[in-house]
């Protein structure tokens, strides 16, 4: 196909034009030119959708939740509530009180490790995989070193997939508690093949846990399909407000779990002896909770609803395609993995320019894109690179946006070399 | 077109050069001291090994794993302060950091002083690409590190 084909190809899957709309700041300008957004990976861009009905909540209809004996503060519980029952089918979760709203996905893997991580035994392990953001093996090493655990690591393949023979081969002595990996690489773009590795992880007697937080973005989420004991991600990547995340979790597993934070809300009786929990989920979740953006959060999933992630999943699959095929034709470019299956997220070098020179550069194009290792240390380390350039899509690039990175990133490396 | 260097002129034609072909590259068999410089957030590293001629650096060479500001600031800083007293380097390293925080000299420099930043002003540009004066500021504490290792 050529690209002016692809190009109408990409635009029949959406119509980008009317959602690009509806973001204000895609109008801004950097550095006088316009802004093309390809950092959507490290934190999306807020529809109106979302900016109104947080400021909506502030302007009209905001009290304190769960507490408030007055029609004001019930307004805001049944806004706050609901947007629970959403989280709950955006997941496709058995139930309701599955859904446990956190600060964002870092802090729903640590509510697990010190929950979760708390009922294991020294002798029993904790198995990740080389692809882990910091925030799915920090947590992990930290209950290592607290409760005397084994963390083992699954190795990936050089392509940039988990390594499934030996996945096995660690799950093989029954020692494993869980299996804790991502549901999307945040670097490489990998989706792991999740259903596979929770068969895996259940035939060896042991829970899985999927970092969501690249993944529920691009593709439609089946906690049961995927046969999840744990889930987690976080609204900022899917368009929604910062300060707000979810963690998902079977209600049999968040029952014999003991409450991560204590303070308000989280109650059921309290005295200076003696104190008991709350009913999940909000026995996990302490004080005054994220209430605009939990509200936030829920018009983020409308709004991504109204779109539909058929036509989501198809845009952002012929735009990494598309990315893809562009970048390669770029002089001295290497893009970095060729998993199996890849979300719009790609990582690349360039000979002789370094990521960060790369980055500057583009920002004084109007380009923002990633630089760094990608809070993924270890992963950079099984590469062999010390740090990568990342273009990330959304709902809202445009083909276009990726000929302006192509051809910057041509301009860029005749200049260095 | 414009020029892709039209980035405030950060990426000075001087900067690129030493970036590409470093003067100063290398290691010191027989260094007197040696520091080194990381940047966690980037992985960027930088290795200095001096030698010294009594209270002179008589020698220095850098060896560096970083971007195009990284790099050449390691081999202009080398340039610069070959030949400097352990003072007069230490002074050269405080008035680049002050440049590039932008605080005025506190005195002003001819181009024939030996503790004149001259060829490393091509960094002041820095002041407007904040979250790159690490890079710029990496080989310096590899600098300190070595020399505080010798005993003057």
């Amino acid at each position: 196909m050529t690209s002016v084909s692809m190009q109408d190809k990409i635009r029949q899957d959406l119509d980008v034009a009317a959602i690009r709309k509806q973001f204000p700041i895609l109008s801004q300008k950097v550095h006088d030119r316009p802004l093309v957004f390809l950092d959507s990976a490290a934190s999306a861009q807020k529809p109106d959708a979302v900016i109104d009905a947080m400021a909506e909540t502030m302007r009209t209809q905001y009290a304190n939740i769960h507490r408030g004996l007055y029609w004001m503060s019930e307004r805001t519980t049944e806004a706050y509530e609901a947007v629970r029952d959403q989280v709950a089918q955006f997941l496709n979760a058995p139930s309701r009180d599955e859904i446990i709203f956190t600060r964002n996905s870092t802090e729903a893997i640590n509510l697990v490790a010190h929950s979760f991580g708390s009922l294991l035994k020294p002798g029993q392990a904790v198995v990740i995989s080389e692809l882990e953001h910091h925030a799915n093996l920090i947590p992990w090493q930290m209950l290592r070193d607290r409760v005397g655990i084994e963390l083992r690591v699954a190795p990936i393949t050089d392509a940039g997939d988990i390594d499934l023979e030996a996945l096995q081969g660690l799950l093989a002595d029954g020692k494993v508690a869980l299996v804790a990996v991502t549901h999307m690489s945040n670097v490489l773009g990998a989706i792991t093949p999740a259903r596979t590795i929770a068969d895996m992880a259940h035939a060896a007697g042991a829970q899985v846990l999927f970092d969501g937080s690249q993944s529920v973005v691009h593709r439609k989420t089946d906690v049961q399909a995927l046969g999840a004991d744990f889930y987690t991600f976080t609204g900022h990547k899917l368009y929604g407000p910062t300060g707000i995340g979810v963690l998902w979790a079977r209600k049999d597993l968040l029952e014999a779990m003991p409450p991560f934070l204590g303070g308000g809300d989280m109650i059921s009786t309290v005295s200076f002896e003696k104190s008991t929990w709350a009913n999940v989920p909000h026995k996990f979740e302490a004080g005054t909770p994220a209430i605009i953006e939990t509200i936030g959060l829920g018009a983020a999933i409308s709004w991504i609803e109204t779109i539909g992630f058929d036509a989501i999943t198809a845009h952002e699959a012929a735009l990494t395609t598309y990315g893809l095929k562009r970048l390669a034709d770029v002089p001295g470019l290497k893009i970095v993995g060729q998993p199996k299956e890849r979300g719009g997220v790609i990582s690349f070098t360039m000979d002789d320019v370094h990521p960060h020179d790369i980055a500057t550069l583009l920002d004084r194009n109007g380009i923002a894109v990633r630089a760094g290792h990608h809070c993924a240390e270890p992963l950079m380390r099984r590469l062999g690179l010390s740090a990568t350039a990342r273009a990330s899509f959304g709902v809202y690039t445009l083909p276009e946006e990726i000929d302006t990175l192509a051809d910057t990133l041509v301009r860029i490396r005749n200049f260095f070399v | 077109m414009n020029s892709i260097a039209d980035s405030g002129a950060l990426y000075d034609r001087l900067i690129v050069e030493r970036a590409r072909t470093p003067q100063y590259a290398g290691r010191l068999e027989q260094a007197d001291a040696q520091g080194e410089g990381k940047n966690p957030l980037c992985g960027d590293k930088t290795r200095v090994d001096i030698v010294m001629a009594d209270t002179h650096i008589r020698d220095i060479r850098h060896h560096t794993r970083g971007c195009a500001i990284c790099l050449a600031a390691a081999d202009l800083m080398a340039e610069r302060v070959t030949g400097r007293t352990v003072a007069q380097a230490q002074e050269l390293s405080q008035k680049f950091s002050a440049m590039l925080v932008g605080e005025p000299a506190s005195t002003p420099e001819t181009t024939t002083d030996t503790t004149a930043l001259g060829p490393l002003e091509a960094f002041a540009p820095l002041r407007a690409h904040r979250a790159r004066i690490r890079c710029a500021e990496l080989p310096w504490v590899a600098l300190k590190e070595a020399l505080s290792h010798v005993a003057v």
